[in-house]
This record gives structure tokens, C-alpha cells and sequence, in this order.
């Protein structure tokens, strides 16, 4: 038990003590040292004040600098992480720009598609029917009947032109060949009184019956709805119901005239000099 | 040449100091120092634990004091606490290696429990007696039983470490 004792009294002592071949101070007086300053500190004496402030201060600031390992692997993570997010939004962005690019040439498909069925369907919005098929002729003598409202061009059948076919000018109806020789025609205008063009109004769904009275400037409507009032400025545009001409064709038009409600061709068959010939049958 | 390989294995030597300064500075910034989720604990005891017992001409206890100082200044607690608990752990390692006769990894990490014990004690008391710091116990709980737990992990690391530089 004695012996017990002592060796645990020895191997205290040993490690208190002995410092050690590297041991600059020993344990005990490290201790003590310890057990001196908490007593100082708590004491609060007034020279501790400073020192602790001094201390404090080296200390922080030591901490500061070695605190930036730290602070720098924050940063190269956060930077790391943006970086992916910008990555993964880049390829996401990337990818939206390839959406974007197909639905923009799927658009433009749909768009030929639609113009391509509107061909088909005698829709198309295009006018230019000189270009699909016209004889350019050239107004040569211009009636001023009363009644008969026509014009003489310089081709005939000669040039393939028949009876019935549709006369243009400038993009606009002005009438049908009504007569036919061999090296000219006669056309009889929208303003004669023979004239009956199946029309339907802009803005609306309503039909009527352009037809002449041998006055550019005063045309007539006839099958209106019975309680319909007619406003200025509405384009009447083929109905092709005739069954001949293309629907959509720009004919006339509705203006005021001295609190009348007048309705005139938009071509002047006064002003027509050369004219374009068709066979009717516009986009079919 | 000579003098290279010198300043390169004073170096090597100097990391547990390096460690133990760094790690008491370190925990201002970083509250989190030591603390994988609710896995926190105290790397320091570990490190001087470890080379009291097993390498201590490799820690100074001079330097376990000064380390202890800072950590008093960077928490904010009355100068020395720390310093004593890591001196109180330090003379309880120093008894175990005298009293050891053949050391063995699993009596060092058992014998780490009364080393913990006995100087969180010595922490406790002086921080209920000559401080006004509050304290989480289950969280010091927690922490020991974590630094127990983690001890042999270390063990193995720095006494391959030791194996290492001891070649070169």
C-alpha cells in the first residue's frame, strides 16, 4: 500500500516537475502561473486593465490574419459556386437560345406554311396578280358614252385575251372584257350601269352588289341588310362568290360627300393607260 | 544543403505547435472550428493529449500555455482558465505516461476519459467561480464525448505523421 503510494507521489512529482530534455519551464511553475494570472484578472486590478486591452489586441489581430486561410477558402467556394451556377445557367440559357432558334424556324415554317395554304386556299393576302399571269395592253381609246362605260386596248386574241377576263389597273379592278378582236378589246368598267360585281364590305361580313351608274364618283349598292347604314371610309373587296374572281380584290370605297354617303372605284379608269388583262381565275 | 534539410525538419517538428497556436486563434473568426454538424469537438486536447503522452519533446508545455492564453483572449474569458485546464490535462498525461509502462493505442484512448474528466472540471470550476459566463453543459457533454470519440483517428494520424519525419 506504502509502496503504492510513493510511486504514485513519485510519478506526480516526476510530472510536475521534471521539464524534460525540451521542456522550458515545468509543469508547476506553469501552474502557478496560470493560478496567478485568473487571480490578477479577477481581481481587476487597475495595471491589468491596459494589459489585457494590449493583449486583446495583439491577439485579434493575429486572429484577423489567421483567420484568412479561412476566409479565403469561403471565398473560393463561394466563387467556385458562382461560378457553376453562372455555368449551369450558362448551358441553361444556351440551351433556351436553342429553343428560341428552333421555335423561331419552326415559326418561319408555320409562316410559309400558312402562306402556302392560303395559296391553296385562295387566301394569300398577295395582290400582285399581274405577276401570276397578265397581258399588258394598253388603253387606246376611252368611250364617253352616257351610258356605256368602256374602255379599247391594243390586244386581242391574238395575245390570248377572251371574253370575261378581268382588266386591272394599278392593282385594281376596273372591269371585264366584254368584247374581243383580233388585235383588240373592249372593257366594260365597273361604273357602267351593266356592271354587277358581288362585294363584301371591310370590317363586316355583309354582301352586297356593287353596281355601275355611269358615274366614277357615285356607285351603288344594291341587296344591303335592310337596316344597315353604310359609313365612310370602309373598302369594299371582292366576295368571290361569283365564282370568278379571287375574294379579297380592293375595289371601292365608301366616302362622305357633302353629308352623303358616296361610294367611288378606287382606280380611275379616266387615269388608266396601261392595264393589266387576267383570265379571273386570281390564285386558283 | 545542410542547413535546408535542418530548417525542414524543424518545420515538420514545429506543426503540432503551429496546429495548437493556430487552431486558439483560429476560433475567433470561426465558431464553427472543430464542429462537423452537431460532431463538434476539441481538437486541441486531442493534440496535446496525444503529444504530452506520446511525443513530448515535440510540445512544449510552455507553448500548451500560451495557447491556452489566446484562447482565453479570443473567447473572452478570465486570462489562464484554459491555460490551466490544458496544464491540468497535460500533468494527468504526463502521470499516465510515467505510470504506463506498456503503451498501448486502446489504455491511451480509455485513459483519455479521467484526462477530459478531470480537465473540463478544472474548466468548469473556475468558469462558475470566477466568471460570469453562462454555460451549455450538454453541449461540453457533447463536445468530450466527441473528442474521446475521434481520439483514435488522430492517434493514427500523427503517429504516422511522427513515423514519417522520424525517417527523413
Amino acid at each position: 500500500m506504502s509502496e503504492n503510494r510513493d510511486d504514485f507521489i513519485i510519478a506526480i512529482r516526476y510530472a510536475l516537475l521534471k521539464k524534460g530534455a525540451k521542456q522550458k519551464f515545468s509543469l508547476f511553475f506553469l501552474i502557478l502561473l496560470s493560478i496567478s494570472i485568473i487571480s490578477l484578472d479577477r481581481m481587476s486590478l487597475s495595471f491589468m486593465t491596459p494589459v489585457r486591452s494590449v493583449i486583446n489586441d495583439l491577439v485579434y489581430r493575429v486572429s484577423v490574419v489567421s483567420s484568412q486561410p479561412v476566409k479565403f477558402r469561403k471565398y473560393l467556394f463561394k466563387t467556385v459556386s458562382q461560378h457553376y451556377s453562372v455555368r449551369s445557367q450558362n448551358i441553361f440559357l444556351k440551351k433556351e437560345i436553342e429553343y428560341l432558334k428552333k421555335q423561331k424556324f419552326n415559326n418561319a415554317y408555320l409562316s410559309s406554311e400558312n402562306d402556302l395554304l392560303k395559296n391553296i386556299l385562295d387566301l394569300s393576302e398577295d395582290k400582285n396578280f399581274e405577276k401570276n399571269f397578265s397581258i399588258f395592253a394598253k388603253v387606246i381609246l376611252d368611250q364617253e358614252s352616257p351610258f356605256l362605260k368602256s374602255i379599247l386596248i391594243n390586244k386581242g386574241t391574238r395575245n390570248g385575251i377572251q371574253k370575261g377576263m378581268t382588266v386591272f389597273s394599278k392593282d385594281y379592278l376596273m372591269g371585264t372584257v366584254i368584247e374581243t378582236n383580233y388585235l383588240s378589246a373592249r372593257v366594260l368598267l365597273l361604273t357602267d350601269l351593266n356592271s354587277k360585281l358581288p362585294i363584301v364590305i371591310e370590317g363586316t361580313n355583309i354582301n352586297a352588289i356593287l353596281e355601275g351608274t355611269g358615274k366614277k364618283q357615285n356607285l351603288e349598292l344594291s341587296y344591303l341588310p335592310e337596316k344597315y347604314v353604310l359609313e365612310p371610309k370602309k373598302i369594299f373587296f371582292t366576295s368571290g362568290k361569283d365564282g370568278f374572281l379571287s375574294p379579297g380584290i380592293p375595289v371601292a370605297e365608301s366616302y362622305l360627300n357633302k353629308k352623303k354617303i358616296l361610294i367611288r372605284l378606287l382606280g380611275d379608269p379616266d387615269q388608266a393607260l396601261i392595264v393589266n388583262v387576267t383570265d379571273g381565275r386570281v390564285n386558283k | 544543403m545542410n542547413y535546408f534539410k535542418i530548417i525542414r525538419k524543424k518545420i515538420f517538428t514545429s506543426l503540432p505547435i503551429i496546429l495548437l497556436y493556430y487552431f486558439s486563434f483560429y476560433q475567433f473568426q470561426t465558431p464553427e472550428v472543430g464542429k462537423i454538424g452537431i460532431f463538434s469537438f476539441n481538437f486541441q486536447m486531442i493534440l496535446i493529449y496525444l503529444y504530452v503522452l506520446k511525443f513530448p519533446e515535440d510540445l512544449g508545455f510552455g507553448n500548451i500555455f500560451m495557447a491556452g492564453l489566446i484562447h482565453d483572449t479570443v473567447i473572452g474569458i478570465t486570462l489562464g482558465t484554459t491555460s490551466l485546464s490544458y496544464l491540468a490535462l497535460s500533468l494527468f498525461t504526463s502521470y499516465i505516461r510515467n505510470a504506463t509502462i506498456r503503451p498501448v493505442m486502446t489504455s491511451e484512448w480509455f485513459t483519455f476519459i479521467p484526462a477530459l474528466f478531470f480537465s473540463n472540471l478544472i474548466y468548469l470550476v473556475i468558469i462558475n467561480n470566477f466568471s460570469n459566463v453562462s454555460f451549455y453543459y450538454l453541449e461540453l457533454l457533447q463536445n468530450t464525448f466527441f473528442t474521446f470519440l475521434f481520439f483514435p483517428i488522430f492517434h493514427y494520424i500523427f503517429c504516422r505523421y511522427q513515423e514519417l519525419i522520424s525517417k527523413k
